[in-house]
């Protein structure tokens, strides 16, 4: 195709601009740190990562609008080859293989791109206004902006990388930079403990994914997309005990990254990190990375059905699906205890991204029965919630971000910069924010909307289609191991729904609960901006959905507008010969009941309330303040026993997750370690250090050798011709 | 395949390149020696300009001016070099090839002396661009003001000696070109010694140092040695078959059915005059000496040209004289590998303590020499087994080990010259004699430091970079040529494989082993350079042209480590060549 030619090689500039940009940064901050002009033109490095991003949203908009309206397959492109030589395959045949750089364009990696690269931008923008703005990080932001473009190049080239060894090696870029940024604070011992821990989590699921990826290259001889994809099962079986190992080994890793259960640990913790830090990394992209790889081996489910291998493969999409279930029940219940904003946040990313991950299972396991058409739908819902959550959430956190920034200054003003131990991100000592915050205050409650499915609003649709499909994949293709994530999720629904209505009221709803709560005010447009933008973003959810979103996100279909069809489909369960379905009809308002009803009444009569008396919210969330304080004083009621009970503590110890795995580093592996540190030291060093010396030696004693004087080469060149006369002749 | 008379107008014009080299000489020799010279007529006051002698004009008496016309000739050269490629070579951004054309004698029995094909072109090419490395660095190495000041080096070092130091590179070069082209061991004999003596003169170039000049001398002594037992072999050759004609000889070997004393004996002492060039072990004793006492540029020279030499002979005899038929093995093929695996080991070994960085970049090329040689075991182990087929682009084994080899001596002159020329450069400074001159260049120089540790690590053979490359390259051929056996067998047991694997397959893993030692040295100069504080924190004297050509080296050595298809493509054309029927 002609027009991909003229693409490709601006879609693989798009990692290397922000890559190229960051030495830049750094050095220029090394030099320059303290001048005027680099702190208030340039912003500490700000401006200059800005231009950065803002190149890759063009070149991405380019990209996309290119491909938008048309409708291919997936396409690996090569843009660099580097080395291309034969292995030895374990069948005793050879395999030309191909070292080099390339990209791999389909539908999937262009949304992903497209999310990464705006929210990049914005998070980018609003770092400006968060992090030069806070005397803390006076003299340091240019570290953080070098970080934040290598993280960027790190997303980006993942998420084009055409094949899983690159796709591997810009994860671990990331990896890396989520340690680095989360321990940007690393004078605190609690972040640098966090940051500790994030990377060491991670690294168990990333160990997984290196063997998965080891024997998925000794099954295909390859690790190219193209080849993989595009492979034939019948001509070259292939052992599928050892395709379904490799693949929950690469599972494993995406739970280690998306913070699923049981790795999930790192994820609350990671909260440390900046604001900006927690939007970007910890909820809108780097946590995308698993579920991309997953997304990713959805052709290799479709190709085995397709050549006969049905079902093979349905067990591994059982166990991400039940793993997603999980870990949404579970997530949203910490979420219920959790007071500071950060870490409801931080459980709600988990809980959203489980769900997509259940989504992503069902969709692996119609594949795998060979039902493309309703696997695609599947796919298509999750990445479609994918979409939703990264901008909701990036919002969401931005939001937050803005709250604490405001309750933080607040506080020092109030205070006079002493600081005696006053949380900022604690949301016991908020409330009533809604007049003093207009802008973010709306902004939190359209993204929480989102989350949470309200009819209409971007998470709905998606979450809508994730429920429906796991539903239907266990209810008429006898996966009863499937209904376990399936009530999982419905029952997750509506948690969400109590969680994230919990936050926005005991945030901006009700009195002040402090002092400094009264006196916060909204300020600084650099935050103010990626806010509004990504406001209208989750609002237009039901335009994404009535555009068929979709479909072209897993099959690549063109765009077309069909509200009605949408509304039709969404709130009747109606396909499209006009058949209403009465099981999903139920279960659609089942959830919406669940979700947008229940979940939200119980949340304002805990913790809804009107405002003090004279003050005013800006008219778009004044009725939802309104609402919680009508709701609360008619049904008003008293949790305490269930706030303190064995459960209530168990949910605010994080079901004891973290004491476990302490207990086991200490009893297990901080032994082991000890005795891999006493061998290292005694035996790989004393044998290292004994060749050295030894060839130390042998080098003294083989250089005196050469003494300088020609009639000692002359020697040698005699006796030289008398070795090679003498082999040559001792041989024949 | 056309042949032509040496001396025909066609055959000449098929050798515009080296006729630019002598136009050079003569432009050097008569350029820097015009002058006011008159002549009187006898009987009458009429004075002539004879131009040559007296007192020179005010434009040539520049002492930059040899320089700068030997760096135009290399250029036009290398341009007349891609000139005369021929038609279906035009588009050399495919990979490099020539036409095929044969220089004969005139006379009624013709014997072919030179043989211009992809092969001997791109030597040429790579003899041109080391010349003109070294050449470009000279202008600033041996730069001397109009004025001279009162140091006494510079003083000498004017347009006179200038002259010298350029006619002989060019003299050098012209020899080069001989031996890359030759189809006759004679004639490949005088090039050789035409490139060589002027080398051997450039390394005592500085006769006022003394190391210098004992250099020079040493290696001067040894070198007329094992040149002479050289051609004591070859005439034993030519006793033998009755001609030198690499064609004839090749014949005569492959019709001998027992082995006999005196070809065996012939090439046996054949191999140490080129054993000696490539510096060998036992034959490499007087290479640290020299690379040491010569300056930084000459040394290059010698790390680079002067060793292709030596590879070109041995490639010439090894491959087309005593390559056997399938199913043999090649007389050579124990000695040679023997000698491989000392070599190396002995190089990397004897470069671990050194602390002279020269003698080290000496004994670094002792060391890559051995690689070389075990790539070229590759290949005879290759005619012995039973891997006869082609892989997919249609290319033999040996094609791909030789192709990898000239790939190493073409990076080789990117990165050996550049590691040189950082040497040469802090040269401009003082006297380099021990590591502690690169402590903390880091700190004054960060860009000609990080090009030096390029430089080490292209050596040392670390991707992306050339040297990872070449050496990638040939570890592959050993091991495929190894493991063919193995393979044909569908044994896919890993120690069974080992064991049934040819022997050549441990040279293999000796070059590995060889690799892991010689890191230690090359990464230590990194540290040297990184951590070490210096005495001073003053960057190096500013001499442009010797840092321009550092850039190129070391842009060269990324650029063909990461996009090397262009010329991985060229030397294998240039592989074919060599095995095309001659």
């Amino acid at each position: 195709m002609g027009s991909e030619i003229s693409v490709e090689f601006w879609v693989a500039t798009i990692p290397f601009v922000p890559l190229l940009t960051f030495p830049i940064i750094l050095f220029l901050g090394q030099y320059f740190n303290g001048k005027d002009w680099w702190k208030n033109i340039l912003k500490e490095g700000g401006s200059i990562s800005l231009m950065s991003m803002g190149i890759v949203l063009i070149l991405t908009s380019m990209v996309v609008a290119q491909f938008i309206g048309e409708m291919h397959n997936g396409q690996g492109l090569d843009i660099i080859d580097w080395i291309t030589f034969d292995v030895l395959r374990s069948d005793g045949m050879t395999n030309g293989v191909n070292l080099g750089f390339g990209i791999y364009i389909d539908h999937i990696s262009l949304m992903l791109l497209f999310v990464a690269s705006f929210l990049c931008f914005l998070i980018n923008w609003f770092s400006i206004g968060y992090m030069n703005t806070d005397k803390i990080n006076d003299n340091r932001n240019h570290r953080f902006y070098a970080e934040f473009l290598i993280f960027c190049s790190g997303m980006l080239g993942m998420v084009l990388a055409d094949n899983f060894l690159w796709l591997f090696i810009f994860w671990e870029i990331m990896g890396l930079c989520s340690y680095l940024l989360i321990g940007f604070y690393y004078e605190k011992p609690s972040a640098a403990a966090a940051a500790k821990k994030a990377f060491l989590t991670t690294r168990v699921g990333d160990v997984f994914l290196m063997i998965g990826l080891i024997i998925m290259w000794n099954i295909y001889g390859s690790l190219e997309f193209d080849i993989i994809f595009g492979w034939d099962y019948f001509t070259n079986p292939v052992d599928m005990t050892l395709l379904k190992t490799s693949l929950i080994l690469m599972f494993i890793g995406a739970v280690g990254k998306s913070a699923q259960f049981p790795l999930h640990v790192w994820l609350p913790d990671a909260m440390e990190g900046p604001t900006p830090v927690s939007a970007l990394i910890h909820a809108a992209t780097m946590v995308n990375a698993g579920l991309y790889l997953v997304a990713r081996m959805f052709p290799i489910f479709i190709g085995t059905a397709g050549d006969g291998l049905v079902g093979e493969l349905a067990d591994v999409a059982i166990i991400i699906a039940i793993i997603g279930g999980i870990t949404a029940f579970m997530a949203a219940g910490i979420a219920f205890v959790q007071n500071d904003i950060k870490k409801v946040l931080a459980y709600s990313t988990m809980s959203q991204l489980a769900y997509i991950f259940t989504g992503l299972g069902a969709a692996l396991w119609f594949a795998s029965k060979g039902k493309p058409e309703l696997a695609l739908f599947a796919l298509g819902a999750s990445l479609f919630h994918l979409f939703n959550h990264a901008m909701a959430k990036g919002m969401l956190f931005m939001a937050s971000g803005s709250v604490i920034h405001e309750m933080h200054h607040a506080h020092h003003h109030i205070s006079h910069g002493e600081h005696e131990g006053f949380d900022a991100q604690d949301m016991t000592n908020m409330g009533g924010l809604a007049s003093k915050l207009p802008i973010t205050s709306t902004a939190m409650a359209a993204g929480s909307m989102s989350i949470i499915g309200i009819p209409l609003i971007g998470g709905f649709w998606s979450k809508e289609g994730i429920i429906a499909k796991i539903w239907k994949a266990a209810i008429y293709d006898g996966g009863y191991l499937l209904f376990i994530p399936a009530i999982l999720l419905l029952i997750s629904a509506g948690m969400t729904g109590f969680y994230m209505s919990r936050m926005w009221f005991m945030t901006f709803a009700g009195k002040p609960k402090t002092k400094v709560a009264e006196h916060v005010h909204e300020e600084t447009p650099w935050i103010k901006f990626p806010l509004v933008i990504l406001t209208f973003m989750t609002l237009g959810g039901i335009v994404f959905a009535s555009l068929h979103f979709v479909s072209w996100v897993s099959e690549g279909h063109a765009f077309h507008y069909d509200l009605i069809h949408e509304m039709k489909h969404a709130f009747l369960a109606m396909d499209k010969e006009g058949v209403i379905d009465s099981t999903f009809l139920i279960l659609t308002w089942a959830t919406i009941g669940l979700s947008s009803i229940i979940g939200p009444i119980i949340a304002m009569s805990l913790y809804g309330g009107n405002l003090k008396d004279g003050e005013n919210a800006i008219p778009t969330v004044s009725w939802l303040v309104k609402l919680s304080g009508m709701v609360k004083n008619r049904w008003e009621f008293d949790n305490s026993t269930l706030a303190n009970s064995g459960l209530a503590e168990a949910l605010r110890r994080r079901l004891y997750f973290d004491d476990f795995y302490d207990w086991i580093c200490i009893k297990l592996i901080v032994p082991i370690g000890i005795g891999a540190a006493l061998f290292d030291k005694k035996g790989v060093d004393g044998v290292i250090k004994g060749i050295e010396s030894g060839s130390q030696s042998a080098s003294t004693w083989i250089r005196k050798l050469t003494t300088g004087s020609a009639r000692d080469y002359i020697m040698m060149v005699a006796l030289g011709s008398l070795i090679f006369v003498g082999l040559i002749w001792g041989m024949v | 395949m056309a042949a032509y008379d040496v001396l025909s107008i066609d055959g000449g014009l098929k050798l515009l390149p080296e006729i630019v080299l002598l136009a050079g000489i003569l432009a050097l020799f008569f350029i820097t020696n015009l002058g006011d010279a008159k002549i009187r007529i006898p009987l009458t006051r009429l004075r002539i300009p004879a131009l040559l002698g007296g007192n020179r004009f005010k434009w040539n008496s520049d002492p930059r001016i040899p320089g700068i016309v030997s760096v135009f000739t290399l250029i036009f050269a290398i341009g007349m070099l891609i000139q005369t490629l021929g038609d279906d070579c035009a588009d050399i951004m495919k990979g490099f090839c020539s036409e095929t054309t044969i220089l004969t004698t005139t006379g009624k029995n013709p014997v072919h002396l030179l043989k211009l094909d992809s092969f001997s072109r791109l030597f040429e090419l790579m003899f041109f661009l080391a010349l003109l490395l070294v050449s470009a660095a000279s202008l600033n190495r041996l730069q001397a003001d109009s004025n001279p000041s009162n140091d006494d080096l510079e003083q000498l070092l004017d347009n006179r000696r200038q002259v010298d130091f350029y006619l002989l590179l060019l003299i050098s070069g012209l020899g080069m070109t001989v031996v890359a082209m030759s189809m006759n061991l004679f004639v490949l004999f005088i090039g050789l010694e035409l490139a060589s003596l002027p080398i051997y003169v450039l390394v005592a170039f500085h006769k006022e140092s003394k190391a210098g000049s004992e250099a020079g001398v040493k290696y001067f002594i040894t070198g007329a040695i094992s040149s002479a037992v050289g051609l004591y072999g070859m005439s034993l050759l030519y006793l033998w078959s009755g001609s030198l004609q690499l064609t004839v000889l090749e014949a005569a070997w492959a019709s001998m059915d027992t082995p006999e004393a005196l070809p065996l004996f012939g090439i046996s002492l054949l191999l140490v005059g080129f054993g000696f060039k490539i510096s060998s072990v036992p034959f490499h004793f007087v290479a640290p000496d020299a690379y040491s006492g010569a300056s930084s540029p000459v040394a290059a020279l010698l790390a680079t040209a002067s060793k292709t030499l030596g590879f070109i002979g041995l490639m010439r005899i090894l491959m087309i004289v005593t390559l056997p038929e399938t199913g043999e093995t090649a007389v050579w093929m124990f000695a040679f590998g023997t000698l491989s695996v000392v070599t190396m080991t002995w190089g990397n070994l004897a470069a671990l303590g050194s602390e002279n960085p020269k003698r080290m970049l000496a004994y670094s090329s002792v060391a890559h020499a051995g690689y070389m040689m075990a790539a070229l075991v590759a290949v005879a182990a290759w005619k012995s087994g039973s891997y006869t087929e082609t892989n997919n682009n249609g290319l033999m084994a040996a094609e791909l080990i030789i192709g990898a080899i000239i790939f190493h001596l073409f990076v080789l002159i990117s990165f050996k010259i550049g590691a040189f020329m950082v040497i040469s450069h802090l040269e401009t400074e003082d006297d380099v004699t021990d590591m502690s001159s690169l402590h903390g260049l880091a700190k004054r120089e960060p860009i000609i430091a990080t090009s030096m540790f390029v430089f080490m690590l292209a050596l040392a053979g670390v991707p992306p970079l050339a040297g990872f490359m070449s050496k990638f390259l040939m570890v592959t051929g050993i091991v495929q040529v190894a493991s063919a056996d193995v393979l044909v067998n569908n044994n896919v047991d890993l120690i069974p494989t080992i064991l049934g694997m040819h022997w050549t397959f441990f040279l293999a893993i000796a070059i590995f082993i060889n690799s892991a030692i010689s890191l230690y040295y090359y990464l230590r100069i990194g540290v040297l350079m990184f951590f070490e504080e210096s005495s001073t924190r003053l960057p190096l004297p500013k001499v442009s042209i010797l840092r321009f050509v550092i850039f190129v080296c070391a842009i060269g050595t990324v650029f063909f480590g990461i996009n090397s298809d262009w010329l991985v493509e060229t030397v294998t054309n240039a592989a074919s060549a060599l095995f095309a029927d001659s």
